[in-house]
C-alpha cells in the first residue's frame, strides 16, 4: 500500500538575486513499513523535498506539484489540518539533535507536550509514556534523565531522545534527515540499528535522507538518487548498487573510499556540484558526466523505465540488467 | 627508515576546564586531551591519525604547530626541540610546518581574493621576494592545485567548498613547507569532491616529497592516503602501524570496532556482515576510566584492565597495540 506519493514536486525560493529552483519535478513513493533512501550531495534538494512534505519550507519557499499522504493532499493544506498530520502521522528527525530541541526546556516538558496536545493525555500518563519510549530507545536511566536539559546529553543520546519523541504518537512515516552525519562512527552504527528496530517493532515507514551511500546499503529497501533537484535514478537498493544505470550513480558509488578494497587512487567525479541559481537547460549532471554527448547539454532526458520498478533519467544510460 | 623529520616523545596536553553546563564559580578541573603520544615521521611519509570526536586528534595537531601549550614531552624537528624554541626561532620553523583546516570557507578571509590569500604567507616568510615573483609563484601554485588563472581575483564566497579547500592547500604549500598537517581536510566536502581533494593531496605529496599528517575520523579515507596509521581514543594511542596492517590485521579491539562500524557500500556484503556495534559512548574526558581508557566499551575487557595502563605490545613490521589480551 502506498503511504506517501510525491508527484512532480517543485520547490522554488524567491531571493534577492532571483528565483532559485531547488527541487524540479521530483516523484517519490513510500509504501507502508518500507525504508526509502533519498541520496544526494549538498544542493541536490534532498532536504527541501522533506521540508515541502512537512510544510516546513522557509517563508520565501513555494512548493508545487502534489504530496499525497494516505489519501490526503498535503500541499496547500491549512496549518491546523497539517498539524494534525504532522507528528501524529508523519514525524521528522534532524541532523543536529542539539539544535532540534529547546535548550531552556527539560526533556520531559518537550516530550510530553506533544502527547497532551495531540492525544489529550494527562501530564502523568504522558510522562509515563515518554519514559517508556526513552527506555525502548535504550536511553539509560530514562526516568531520571528525562528531567534533564538537552546540554546534559551527548549527541548520540540526544538523537535517541529525538527518535523517541518522534515515535510518541506512533507515526506511520518517519523522515530522518541525515540522522547520523553529526555522530561518531561507533555511535552511528547504534542509531542505524535503532532505526531498523523502530521499523520492525512499530511498522513505521522510514525515509532516510543521506549523502552516505554506505549507510544506505545495509539499511534501505528502495533508493532515489538526486542531482540538481532532479531524480537521476531510482529503484530497489540491491539492484541499483549491483547495476547502476545512471553515470552519476556509478560515479557516486565509485567515489566512496572503501576499507575492503585496495585502490591506488580514489575515483573522483571531476568538477563541482551544481549551483542552484544556474541550472542548465539540459541534464543537470552533463557538465561532470563521463558519457556526455551533444544533446545532454540542450535537451533534458525524460525518465525512462527500464524495468517496472526502476527509473533512470539519462540519454545514454549504462548497460546492465535493470 | 631515514632520520625522522619529526620525532614526538611522550607528548601530553592538558587543559583547565569547567564541567559542561556548570556555573562559572565551579572550580576548574584538568582535562587530559592528549596523553603520552609518541611517533616518528620520516621525510615524504604520510601519517594518518584516526579518532572520534574528543579523542584529542586536533589538540595534537595544535600542539605541534604551537597554538596550544604542551604540558609534558618532546617534539623534535630534525633534532631541534620545537617546544623549547623562543617565538622568534619558532617563526623560522613555522614556514616548514603548514596546516590545512576542516572548514574550507571558514579558514579563508572573506575580504581577500584567492590571490591575496595565497600570497600572504609568501610575503610574510620571504620578505625580500620581488613583487612579480610573488605573483608568478602564486599563479603557479593556484594552477598546481587545479584552479584557473581567472580565479585569482575572486573572493572566497564565489568558490565551491572543494575549490576553497584547493585555495587552502595552495596557501599552505606556497612557502614550500616540509610538513603539512591536514586536520579533517575533506570531512566537510561531498563524496565526489572529497575524492578529488584526497587525490590532489596524494599527488602533491609525491611530487613535492612532502610529509603529511592527515587527521580524520574516517578510517576509510585515512587508509587511502596514509603510509602509517595511529588510532587514538580519549587522548591515548590505541594502535600504531603500517596502514595496510592496521586495516587488514588490526590488533586492538577499538580498531576492530572502528573497522566494523565503517559501512561498506555494497548491499550484498553489508547485509551478510556480522555487525559488532560498539556499545555505549565515549566517556567524559574529565573522568576517563582508570587503567585502559577503552575498557568501559571493550568487548573483551577483564577486571585487570581497570588496574593498570596497558603497555604497548609489539607485533611484526613496527606494529604496536595497547592491548595485551587481543588474539586473532
Amino acid at each position: 500500500m502506498t503511504l506517501l506519493r510525491v508527484r512532480d514536486l517543485s520547490v522554488t525560493f524567491k531571493t534577492g538575486e532571483g528565483t532559485v529552483n531547488a527541487v524540479n519535478g521530483v516523484d517519490l513513493a513510500v509504501d507502508a513499513g518500507q525504508s526509502v533512501a533519498v541520496v544526494g550531495e549538498s544542493g541536490s534538494g534532498k532536504s527541501q523535498i522533506m521540508f515541502a512534505i512537512m510544510g516546513l519550507l522557509a517563508r520565501n519557499g513555494r512548493a508545487a506539484g502534489s504530496v499525497v499522504f494516505d489519501g490526503t493532499e498535503l500541499l496547500g493544506l491549512d496549518e491546523s489540518a497539517l498539524n494534525r498530520i504532522r507528528s501524529s502521522q508523519i514525524a521528522m528527525i534532524f541532523q543536529d539533535p542539539m539544535s532540534a530541541l529547546n535548550p531552556y526546556m527539560r526533556i520531559s516538558h518537550q516530550m510530553t507536550e506533544v502527547l497532551t496536545l495531540h492525544k489529550g493525555m494527562s501530564r502523568r500518563e504522558s510522562l509515563a509514556e515518554a519514559i517508556r519510549l526513552l527506555d525502548a530507545m535504550e536511553v539509560p536511566a530514562a526516568s531520571t534523565r528525562i528531567g534533564m536539559y538537552p546540554h546534559e546529553f551527548s549527541g548520540g543520546m540526544l538523537q535517541r531522545v529525538l527518535i523517541a519523541m518522534a515515535l510518541l504518537c506512533r507515526p506511520r512515516l518517519l523522515i530522518a534527515d541525515e540522522p547520523t552525519t553529526a555522530l561518531d562512527a561507533t555511535v552511528r552504527g547504534q542509531i542505524m540499528r535503532l532505526l531498523a528496530d523502530v521499523r520492525s517493532t512499530f511498522g513505521t515507514a522510514v525515509i532516510l535522507v543521506t549523502h552516505d551511500v554506505g549507510v544506505v546499503a545495509g539499511n534501505c529497501d528502495e533508493m532515489v538518487v538526486l542531482y540538481g533537484g532532479r531524480v537521476m535514478e531510482s529503484g530497489p537498493v540491491a539492484r541499483l548498487f549491483a547495476a547502476p544505470l545512471h553515470p552519476y550513480t556509478r560515479g557516486l558509488l565509485d567515489a566512496v573510499p572503501r576499507l575492503d578494497r585496495d585502490e591506488e587512487r580514489l575515483r573522483a567525479i571531476p568538477g563541482d556540484p551544481l549551483s542552484m541559481n544556474l541550472l542548465p537547460a539540459g541534464c543537470p549532471f552533463a557538465a561532470r558526466c563521463p558519457r556526455v554527448e551533444e544533446r545532454c547539454h540542450s535537451e533534458r532526458p525524460a525518465g525512462s523505465l527500464p524495468a517496472p520498478d526502476r527509473l533512470v533519467a539519462c540519454h545514454r544510460p549504462l548497460e546492465g540488467a535493470p | 627508515m631515514s632520520a625522522p623529520l619529526l620525532s614526538v616523545r611522550d607528548l601530553s596536553v592538558s587543559f583547565r576546564v569547567r564541567p559542561r553546563g556548570s556555573p562559572p564559580w565551579v572550580r576548574t578541573q584538568a582535562l587530559q586531551a592528549v596523553r603520552g603520544v609518541s611517533f616518528d615521521l620520516a621525510p615524504a611519509e604520510t601519517l594518518g591519525i584516526v579518532g572520534e570526536s574528543g579523542s584529542g586528534k586536533s589538540t595534537l595537531a595544535r600542539a605541534l604547530i604551537g597554538t596550544v601549550r604542551v604540558s609534558r614531552g618532546q617534539a623534535l624537528w630534525r633534532g631541534e626541540d620545537l617546544l623549547a624554541l623562543d617565538p622568534k626561532q619558532r617563526r623560522r620553523l613555522r614556514r616548514d610546518i603548514q596546516m590545512i583546516f576542516q572548514n574550507p570557507l571558514g579558514a579563508l578571509d572573506p575580504r581577500m581574493t584567492a590571490g591575496e590569500i595565497v600570497a600572504e604567507p609568501l610575503i610574510t616568510h620571504e620578505t625580500r621576494l620581488p613583487r612579480h615573483d610573488v605573483k608568478s609563484r602564486v599563479a603557479a601554485m593556484l594552477e598546481r592545485v587545479g584552479l584557473l588563472p581567472e580565479h585569482i581575483d575572486r573572493y572566497p564566497h564565489e568558490f565551491s567548498g572543494g575549490q576553497c579547500q584547493r585555495i587552502g592547500i595552495a596557501r599552505a604549500l606556497v612557502v614550500q613547507p616540509k610538513l603539512v598537517i591536514c586536520d579533517e581536510p575533506v570531512s566537510a566536502l561531498d563524496v565526489s569532491v572529497q575524492a578529488q581533494i584526497v587525490n590532489l593531496l596524494q599527488d602533491l605529496q609525491r611530487d613535492l616529497g612532502l610529509s603529511l599528517i592527515f587527521i580524520s575520523h574516517d578510517l576509510s579515507v585515512v587508509k587511502h592516503i596514509a603510509d602509517r596509521i595511529m588510532v587514538i581514543y580519549l587522548g591515548r594511542v590505541m594502535e600504531h602501524g603500517a596502514a595496510h596492517d592496521i586495516v587488514r590485521v588490526p590488533r586492538h579491539p577499538y580498531t576492530r570496532a572502528l573497522i566494523a562500524s565503517a559501512p561498506v557500500p555494497d548491499p550484498a556484503i553489508e547485509r551478510g556482515r556480522r555487525t559488532t556495534v560498539l556499545e555505549g559512548e565515549l566517556p567524559s574526558p574529565l573522568a576517563p576510566p582508570s587503567g585502559c581508557v577503552f575498557r568501559s566499551r571493550c568487548p573483551i575487557a577483564r577486571h585487570v584492565c581497570a588496574d593498570e595502563i596497558p603497555a604497548m605490545r609489539e607485533y611484526d613490521n613496527d606494529h604496536l597495540a595497547a592491548c595485551p589480551y587481543e588474539t586473532d
